[in-house]
């Protein structure tokens, strides 16, 4: 990882007595693109909210660029660019108007570049805020985080509501921030889109980070799916006991059998290759499969007993 | 999992569930209300302890009969209605604020949406939500008739149960009545707030159209124009006088008819929309520009951007507040010959015009005086409306993105209070020019330093409530801070105003700001006086933003 630019250690957040985070510690490098997926209230936007100082934190640190989150917030800010998660902005502005606030109360806007931001999302800024939809509302909310060039981008589930075209639009807008070495902090549960955009990942659940680690990393513990069709009926014991095979369904009266598989597949295909094969097909799981794998249990990859 | 409950009775009808809504607000108003009644029946007794008094006090009551009808004043039933007068307006706020936000409030927060995916028709959701406040406003005149019977059981009035519970119900229509004006409003507008804020205008109108019948012969026709007349013809607390059953009919036909307007209106348009109004009636819109940058004055910093936000309801609350201020001019020009006569003649009578609101050698002073009490109460409540609207900047998660930018907290709360504090000095000084006018154009001769000192005094009252809101609002969310800030409002102004005729000691009296605020009309401001406001306001300011800066935001 290149110098973090992002540092949380140990932070924790309650709300009176009820539970924000606890404990969560993690670093995002310079130039990073970092995933933070979890489910409804895990604490993606409590963690987020206390990065941009709009919580105070009861304990640990959160710092960006090396200052602390809290006592040098302003300093901060300049950095940042920032969607919140629900955003509500005054409804008797135009798009245009409150992207000219925002740009004003920031400083240093390129309007070229802004032209641009507007254009490449296809957002009409002349219709009041409160004429938006949801979509248009969050394209507004959008640019006015990019437009200043910020050094860190701060997105809370940035897509929710935005058409798949424009969801593309925003990967490719991500893609190159970070190519300029932005680094971006994107909290969201849609999977696919981490997957796509990210470079790490880290994952919360009830307050707590069950793990980080690269995209990649994280499918360590995925699970992948086999179906072989056969000619003949074959006993679901063939493959029951082979290495690597984690559960067994017999599919179609014994003609097929549908294989939940972790690690290696050498055995289950040399052990097939007895019978005259149909066909066989493979799937591989999307990161939705390893996040809610990680929602079964307590984070923990939960021994699943094989099924016949 | 936890074993899925039945629901309780309340929310098995969105009536019920509206009236559960309304508990609070119908404990509240209806005891404050009731109490409010009963604090001038308190106070009768001193003022009629003698036959000279009694006689002195009736005729006082007729001089000011733009306040209310000077009907046997000098008897307890009969003193109360007189005293709470033109004081209607405080008790139709609640209807106003509820039927602003039932629908358009609802339409705001998208909840709207969701409720009227239910299988019912939209008639039937808007009916049995108007029949909900209906049944909400019926308790509080339950509540307010049953206090004020006891209040007059314990002051030897001679009006029964049956006539308080009557007083109620006169207040529970004329309540309905302007519920039902902010219901209609609230088809054409897009949020509450300008809904609330026309029919606030809509009820000040009304008085003053009211009061015309009173101040000016021959013109009882204009004054049927106005609800508020068929309010004034029932006065169950006076026996001898009774209820208008005519009076309160055309009460509730104006609310049904209002009201029934309003759910027509509803059912016909769309949702998160407004009623499309003919092109003459249309307010000319500039059109929309797709350049960038814009261009505002209005977009350069949280402070010019709160000003443009306060821009359109400072505009009608000076409407009305300078209106009102050059109205009570004329008035009084009315009222000076006749009082001069009495005065000169009735030692008693001078006695109880100090009692009643202040007194004095120079009569235009003395009178202007007594209704210039209304004006900082009217600054103060704008100042409420305003800090409503802060609290719930931050509870409805406006003030996120604004944080994010490079600006301290403290800034942008300070950039806040400052237009709200230029907001008020403009409605100061357009109220100062055109009280001004209007004495100059009536004839009636004013001390200009203090005429100036009264209008602009107001100020820091304003001032001072904005900051003990935003303070509050660094705790409470923004129904509690609203309600704390209104609470403090009323409390203060019945302190200075019921105070007095009760004897209440100095201390108390000095809880309120009106007491430093005092009669500036006759005797100037007191600097001292002055300096309290404003250091009592600079520390609660002071406090609120180093609360603001600490706080979590919207939690």
């Amino acid at each position: 990882m290149t110098q973090p630019m992002i540092e949380v250690e140990k932070l924790t957040k309650s709300y009176g007595g009820k539970r924000g985070i606890a404990d969560v510690s993690f670093q995002v490098g310079e130039g990073e693109v970092f995933g933070f997926l979890g489910p409804n209230g895990a604490g993606k936007t409590t963690t987020i909210r206390v990065l941009m100082a709009l919580l105070r934190a009861d304990s640990g640190s959160a710092r960006v660029a090396g200052l602390d989150c809290w006592d040098g917030s302003i300093a901060i800010k300049r950095l940042i660019g920032y969607v919140p998660g629900e955003p509500s902005l005054d409804p008797n502005l135009t798009g245009g108007q409150i992207l000219e606030y925002f740009a004003n109360l920031r400083g240093g806007v390129d309007q070229a570049y802004l032209k641009q931001l507007i254009q490449r999302l296809d957002l009409d800024p002349s219709r009041k805020f409160r004429q938006y939809s949801t979509g248009n509302k969050r394209k507004v909310v959008l640019i006015q985080a990019f437009m200043h060039r910020p050094r860190v981008l701060i997105l809370d589930e940035p897509t929710s509501g935005l058409d798949p075209l424009n969801q593309q639009e925003f990967d490719s807008m991500v893609n190159e921030a970070s190519a300029q070495g932005c680094t971006v902090f994107l909290s969201s549960h849609v999977l696919s889109e981490v997957e796509k955009t990210c470079t790490r990942v880290g994952i919360i659940r009830e307050g707590r980070l069950v793990r980080t680690g690269g995209v990649h990393e994280l499918k360590d513990i995925k699970r992948y799916e086999i179906t072989i069709a056969f000619a003949e009926v074959v006993p679901v014991e063939t493959f029951k006991a082979l290495e690597g095979v984690a559960d067994v369904e017999m599919l179609n009266n014994g003609h097929a059998v549908r294989l939940a598989m972790q690690g290696a597949a050498d055995a289950v295909i040399k052990a097939a290759s007895r019978y005259h094969v149909v066909s066989l097909t493979s799937y591989e799981p999307s990161l939705e499969d390893v996040f809610l794998r990680y929602y079964e249990g307590d984070g923990q990859v939960a021994p699943e007993p094989a099924r016949v | 999992m936890g074993r899925w409950r039945r629901s309780p009775p309340v929310f098995r009808s969105i009536f019920l569930k509206t009236l559960r809504d309304y508990r609070i607000a119908i404990l509240g108003w209806g005891i404050g209300m009731g109490l409010v009644i009963v604090s001038p029946m308190a106070s009768v007794a001193t003022l009629i302890s003698t036959p000279q008094q009694r006689a002195a006090l009736a005729s006082l009551a007729a001089s000011f009969a733009w306040n209310a009808d000077p009907v046997k004043a000098d008897t307890v039933g009969g003193y109360a209605t007189f005293k709470i007068g033109i004081f209607v307006f405080l008790i139709v706020v609640w209807p106003l604020l509820a039927a602003s936000r039932m629908l358009r409030g609802e339409e705001e927060r998208s909840s709207l949406d969701v409720l009227l995916s239910v299988p019912r028709t939209r008639v039937r959701v808007a009916v049995e939500k108007v029949a909900a406040m209906w049944a909400a406003l019926l308790a509080m005149a339950v509540l307010i008739g049953v206090i004020a019977f006891l209040g007059g059981k314990g002051f030897k009035a001679d009006f029964t149960l049956v006539d308080g519970l009557l007083f109620g119900l006169n207040l529970a229509l004329i309540c309905a009545v302007f519920g039902g004006v902010a219901l209609l409003a609230s088809q054409f507008t897009q949020e509450r707030g300008p809904a609330a804020g026309i029919t606030a205008f809509v009820l000040l109108f009304a008085i003053v159209v009211d009061m015309v019948h009173r101040v000016i012969p021959n013109t009882d026709w204009v004054s049927r124009f106005s609800p508020i007349y068929y309010y004034n013809l029932s006065k169950p607390l006076i026996p001898s006088y009774g209820t208008s059953a005519g009076g309160m009919l055309v009460q509730l036909g104006l609310a049904a008819v209002l009201s029934g307007a309003a759910i027509w209106l509803f059912a016909r348009r769309d949702v998160g929309s407004t009623v499309a109004l003919p092109r003459w009636l249309s307010l000319p819109r500039r059109a929309p520009t797709t350049a960038l940058p814009v261009r505002d004055w209005s977009l350069r910093s949280v402070y010019t951007r709160s000003l443009g936000m306060i821009g359109i309801p400072t505009f009608w609350w000076t409407l009305g507040i300078a209106a009102g201020a050059g109205w009570m001019v004329v008035v009084v020009q009315q009222l000076v010959g006749r009082m001069q006569t009495l005065l000169a003649g009735s030692p008693a009578f001078q006695h109880l015009l100090i009692q009643m609101g202040g007194a004095g050698a120079a009569f235009n002073a003395s009178f202007l005086n007594a209704m210039f009490q209304l004006l900082p109460l009217l600054l103060m409540a704008f100042a409420v409306t305003q800090v409503n609207r802060w609290s719930a900047d931050e509870d409805d998660g406006r003030l996120e993105i604004v944080l994010s930018t490079p600006h301290s907290r403290i800034l942008v709360l300070l950039g806040r209070f400052a237009a709200l504090a230029t907001a008020t000095v403009a409605i100061g000084l357009v109220t100062l020019a055109v009280t001004a006018i209007a004495a100059s154009v009536v004839g009636v001769a004013l001390d200009g330093t203090n005429l100036a000192e009264a209008v602009l005094g107001i100020i820091p009252m304003g001032l001072l409530v904005a900051a003990i809101g935003y303070l509050a609002s660094g705790w409470l969310r923004t129904a509690a801070d609203t309600g704390l800030v209104s609470f403090l409002l009323a409390a203060w102004f019945f302190i200075s105003f019921i105070g007095p005729d009760l004897n209440w000691p100095d201390a108390t009296l000095r809880v309120s700001p009106f007491y430093y605020y005092g009669s500036p009309l006759l005797h100037g401001l007191q600097l001292a006086n002055v300096a309290v406001l404003l250091g009592v306001g600079i520390v609660a300011l002071g406090l609120a933003s180093l609360r603001f800066a600490r706080k979590d935001i919207g939690v």
